[in-house]
């Protein structure tokens, strides 16, 4: 009997593993679901499939009665919306100060400590403040998502930069460079795939903050809803949309991971 | 064509003496193959000339001027790794300097500008046998490639001074040669002053007009801080042409060498 | 692989178990009641802090545990998934949760009903007419919603005249100080709060909703019928604290005064808030108001459920759940009475029978 570490699985028993988690839980919701129905025909804690496929025509394939919209199209587009303006915001904001901290001694001595402290606080606990300065609408969803991601993409980047072979520099300098070019022609262009490494990371809290965002004060968006949702239970329009979330943070996800690997062909080359 | 002196340089960090009492000069278009044990302070000496390192004491002089603080184009480099830009082509990598020479804000040049540095860059791939790979990444490249295109990317600098540290330390003896003999053409062709740090005498003796070693003179532990390394000895070296590639001197080691001195 | 089979087996009936535990309905001796902040409501921690309800619970021979949560909605989801054998909630929570999901209650104390409690409050304008065109923020769905909705009704307004923000209630105050916001419903204690800037003036209020929006203890039904002792001893509990409230006596005060601060105000600022909240203060004003005619407070806040989806999006008309008041009348659907109204127990603190 070899040891557990050199047993390699098969590839249809990887594929049976892999698919084991997800059937163990859906058949544990169905065998839960089905125990509370029994009981209450009317439980919203875990309604049935077909409560939750009308839940999924109504929300997704049924203009609404009072706004003539359809309602997830309406919150996603909402959601997305301020999840790009605040994560796009936020990868400018946080890859310029990340390399100017990683690469200029001046601005680390100015920066390390405020960024590594700042990346420290909860940035749910000063939501009022968020408001006061940025009021309720829009711009403090964005903010929020800023606020949230911002010390965690600097700092990333600021330890890329740091890390560049210190040989680079030393040669961009002997071909002539001033700081600025080094920035631009050296720095900039290796840190690109690095900083959508960086958004990929961060993509999950910037999901946290935007529904966090929304659930505190919002007309449309996927947080809202949910949270709306939640004031009566209704497991049957909450669940799809916890689903929709997920899908759509897999499928950004994949999309920043193929433009990486696309746009930054040199990353991936092999040795000829 | 640029001549080099070095006036009694001292490097220490702290209380640990690296290197001491370093003079010599060194005549334009000298090839100077800088030896000595690990730890002896060659490399730190070839990064005090390359501006990367401040001598503690003494100063170095290049055509009689002081060097300047930091690096710039008189002197290329080529280290053993990183010595070339991974995002960048093979073209795009030599081109790099004749860019942020020609374009001050954008370090990107455009136009006529881009047409001149690209058949500048073309000609100079082609000297070091790069021209088929053009469009490769480093990546993509063999190790002895990848320091053929750093000596290209550093010689369309036209610098006074090449400086080498230990640029082949991670090739194969074959690939090894190949470069040398591309190194030996350049130098001759531009009659620049080369400084080399290597570990391999064989190859110090073989490329070099002048072989320089650094040692420590005491290698008491109680002195060790103490007491830096210097030169021991300083050997010039007589070959007017290049060597053919086959004659390979035998491998000797620092320890018989000094030995012998 | 033969060890999955049985992992899977294993998991998945814990996790089945975990998932499915809604309250069976038997006699037991361990109850559990949840409560949140709310100006009718504190006299329930304070009678789980000073033995009262272990007084009342050992009298019967049971165990009862008055926990506080935070979240107000998250008790009553709680209390509807199975967790809770009591919750205290407003009527029209009560109904539009546990009874729209299927869970038989009875609101066991109607404690008392907010009289301006909840109240719309604009910010420059000086009448409720002015909201028109307005975005308006407030908890969705909440007691303000419906507020807001009978507001509208009374100046020939609907809620397509203005927009609705949904807006946590925890973040109401720091939203009042935005600049961008001009209009808000919301309770007390934020009331009292907001009302403090003098650019904020409250237009309407729910005084003029008199017995509308009812704060209850509601309970399982089932459990209640399983277990009156369970009624019994909540009810004495209730009033014993109550009278312990008004008895005028220096403990009287500090009992008053432990509850402002667990509230976050002072005692002016509790009592100022007692003043907008109709408390029934005896089983003989509770049993009046519950006995009474409740047909009509409770039709409008089903419409207003039903009109905003929260009967179920399947409901046919505002009839499908039944509500059964105390006199046995029942409106709705009378095979599907989710909801009750019952002052038995009430009755028995009023003849002095616990």
């Amino acid at each position: 009997m070899r040891r557990l570490i050199n047993q390699q699985p098969s590839v249809l028993n990887s594929l049976l593993l892999a698919a084991l988690p997800f059937a163990l839980v859906l058949l544990a919701y169905a065998v839960a679901s089905e125990a509370r129905l029994s009981i209450n025909p009317d439980d919203k804690l875990l309604p049935d499939w077909s409560t939750i496929e009308a839940a999924i025509i109504r929300m997704g394939f049924v203009a609404d009665l009072r706004t003539g919209n359809f309602l997830l199209l309406e919150d996603t587009m909402a959601s997305l919306q301020r999840l790009a303006i605040g994560v796009a915001v936020a990868t400018v904001i946080g890859g310029l100060i990340g390399i100017l901290q990683g690469l200029i001694p001046y601005a680390r001595a100015m920066l390390a400590n405020f960024t590594s402290v700042v990346a420290m606080v909860p940035p749910l606990a000063i939501l009022p403040i968020l408001f006061i300065t940025f009021g309720l609408g829009e711009l403090s969803k964005v903010v929020l998502i800023v606020v949230g991601i911002v010390p965690f993409i600097v700092r990333d980047l600021a330890l890329r930069t740091s890390e560049l072979p210190h040989e680079e520099l030393i040669k961009a300098q002997t071909l002539g460079a001033s700081t600025w070019q080094i920035i631009l022609r050296v720095v900039l262009p290796q840190m690109l795939p690095r900083l959508i490494d960086s958004v990929r990371l961060s993509l999950g809290a910037a999901w946290l903050y935007l529904i966090a965002a929304e659930a505190i004060a919002a007309e449309n968006g996927l947080g809202y809803r949910i949270f709306l949702m939640r004031r009566y239970l209704a497991m049957d329009v909450i669940l799809p949309y916890v689903f929709w979330i997920t899908f759509l943070a897999f499928t950004l996800d994949f999309i920043l991971r193929v433009f990486q690997r696309v746009t930054f062909r040199w990353m991936y080359r092999g040795q000829a | 064509m640029s001549s080099v002196s070095v006036e009694n340089v001292w490097k220490t960090y702290g209380r640990q003496t690296v290197l001491e009492r370093v003079s010599f000069e060194v005549a334009p278009k000298s090839f100077v193959a800088l030896v000595g044990p690990s730890g002896c302070g060659k490399s730190t000496f070839l990064r005090m000339l390359l501006g990367d390192e401040v001598p503690s004491k003494g100063r170095i002089l290049i055509d009689g001027e002081p060097l300047m603080a930091e690096p710039s184009p008189e002197r290329g480099v080529v280290f053993q790794k990183y010595s070339v830009f991974p995002h960048l082509t093979c073209l795009q990598n030599v081109m790099l300097g004749l860019e942020f020479a020609g374009a001050p804000r954008l370090g990107i040049l455009f136009g006529r500008k881009r047409r001149e540095a690209k058949e500048i860059s073309r000609d100079m791939l082609q000297c070091v046998g790069l021209g088929a790979a053009e469009n490769k990444y480093p990546s993509e490249l063999s190790g002895g490639m990848q320091q053929r295109l750093a000596i290209a990317q550093a010689l369309v600098k036209k610098p006074k001074i090449l400086l080498l540290d230990e640029p082949f330390g991670a090739l194969d003896p074959g690939i090894r040669a190949g470069v040398h003999e591309v190194l030996l053409r350049l130098w001759h062709e531009t009659g620049m002053t080369v400084f080399m740090v290597t570990h391999d005498l064989s190859e110090a003796f073989k490329l070099g007009t002048r072989v320089i070693a650094f040692d420590r003179r005491r290698t008491r532990p109680e002195e060790a801080e103490a007491y830096g390394a210097t030169i021991t000895f300083d050997l010039p070296v007589h070959h007017p042409i290049p060597k053919p590639a086959d004659v390979v001197l035998k491998e000797v080691q620092p320890i018989e060498l000094k030995a012998a001195v | 692989m033969k060890f999955f089979p049985k992992f899977a087996i294993a998991a998945m009936t814990a996790l089945a178990l975990v998932m499915s535990a809604p309250a069976q309905a038997a006699p037991k001796k361990e109850f559990k009641v949840a409560w949140s902040i709310y100006v009718g409501w504190m006299p329930w921690g304070y009678a789980q802090d000073h033995g009262i309800v272990k007084k009342w619970a050992d009298k019967y021979g049971l165990k009862i545990e008055v926990v506080q949560f935070n979240d107000y909605i998250e008790s009553i989801n709680q209390y509807t998934a199975g967790s809770l054998d009591g919750v205290l909630s407003t009527n029209m929570d009560a109904l539009a949760i546990p009874s729209v999901g299927g869970v038989d209650t009875t609101a066991l104390i109607v404690g008392d009903y907010s009289n301006g409690n909840d109240a719309i409050i604009l910010k420059d304008k000086k009448t409720l007419a002015d909201i028109k065109g307005q975005k308006v923020n407030l908890v969705e769905l909440s007691v303000s919603h419906y507020t807001l909705a009978r507001a509208l009704e009374t100046v020939g307004l609907s809620e397509k005249d203005i927009t609705v923000v949904n807006t946590s209630d925890a973040d109401m105050e720091a939203a009042w100080k935005t600049p961008d916001v001009s209009a808000m419903v919301t309770w007390n204690p934020m009331v009292a709060s907001i009302l403090k800037d003098p650019r904020a003036n409250s237009v309407f209020d729910s005084s003029s909703l008199p017995g509308e929006i009812q704060d209850c203890l509601v309970v399982n039904t089932d459990t209640l019928k399983d277990n009156p002792d369970f009624g019994k001893a909540m009810v004495g509990i209730w009033f014993e604290t109550l009278a312990l409230m008004q008895s005028g006596t220096p403990e009287a005060k500090a009992a008053r005064e432990s509850m402002a601060k667990a509230s976050g105000t002072d005692l002016a600022g509790f009592e100022g808030q007692l003043k907008t909240t109709k408390m029934f203060w005896t089983p003989a004003e509770m049993v009046a108001f519950t006995g009474g005619d409740l047909v009509p407070a409770m039709d409008k806040v089903r419409n207003f459920l039903f009109t905003h989806g929260l009967l179920g999006n399947n409901a046919p008309s505002a009839d499908v759940v039944g509500i059964e008041f105390a006199d046995g009348k029942i409106i709705g659907d009378k095979a599907n009475v989710k909801f009750r109204f019952n002052d038995d127990y009430m009755k028995l603190a009023a003849d002095g029978k616990l």
